[in-house]
């Protein structure tokens, strides 16, 4: 469904991210919705770009409403403007992996592990243990992202307060 | 019995490995299995005594 809607230039590109795009890395990772970043498309002589299309496009095939969820498949899904230059980043490195047949684009390891470390809660925080308990990411690469969206503080402060006695 | 805790903990990483390695698909089903349960979960959680605790969790994973 989502990719019809990027075909149809309903959004312009998108990608999991959240637990269900960790799912793709490490064991499954229970959560309640999927989360699914997106660039919207900006309507032709207006500077701000709107998610009302992609609502109308999933409530025109009978997609429900569900608070800030729309059902899709039987999974309330959340569109989430990728907003934040990390966030960005992240939608144009995506990858694209083969879910039975159909494509779906997924955040990297490093950047969903970036995403958590910045979001800094504490679920977050046991989401990027689990990356590097799984040996799931590429430390260099994920140093490199950091250091480019001035984390590298909250890396210092993750590492002290859950790797050093490791 | 006596409880190795070593070999627990190995086993368990063991198994999560096992569960990493299995294809995608087959995650994503076992992760609606969990979500099912979860739910079913909470919503025996939410009587009387206990629905102020859930009004006050945390939102939504990310």
């Amino acid at each position: 469904m989502i990719n019809t809607m990027q075909a149809d230039g309903v959004l312009e590109r998108y990608a999991i991210g959240g637990a269900v795009g960790a799912t793709f890395y490490l064991e499954p990772v229970a959560t309640l919705d999927v989360d699914v970043f997106v660039e919207f498309h900006t309507e032709p002589g207006s500077q701000i770009a709107s998610p009302e299309p992609i609502f109308k496009f999933l409530h025109d095939r009978g997609c429900p409403m569900e608070n800030e969820h729309v059902v899709i498949a039987g999974w309330p899904v959340r569109f989430l403007p990728a907003g934040s230059p990390l966030l960005q980043e992240a939608l144009a490195a995506a990858v694209e992996k083969d879910v039975d047949g159909t494509p779906a684009r997924v955040f990297t390891a490093e950047h969903i592990a970036a995403v958590a470390l910045e979001t800094g809660r504490a679920k977050d925080k046991a989401r990027v243990l689990q990356f590097i308990e799984a040996d799931a990411l590429d430390l260099e690469r994920l140093q490199e992202i950091l250091s480019r969206h001035g984390l590298g503080g909250d890396w210092q402060q993750f590492e002290r307060q859950f790797l050093k006695q490791r | 019995m006596k409880l190795d805790r070593t070999r627990v903990l190995e086993r368990k990483r063991a198994f999560r490995r096992q569960l990493a390695a299995l294809p995608i698909a087959e995650k994503l089903r076992m992760l609606d299995a969990l979500r099912v349960r979860t739910l079913a979960i909470r919503r025996a959680s939410i009587s009387g005594a206990t629905k102020k605790a859930v009004d006050q969790e945390a939102p939504p994973d990310r």
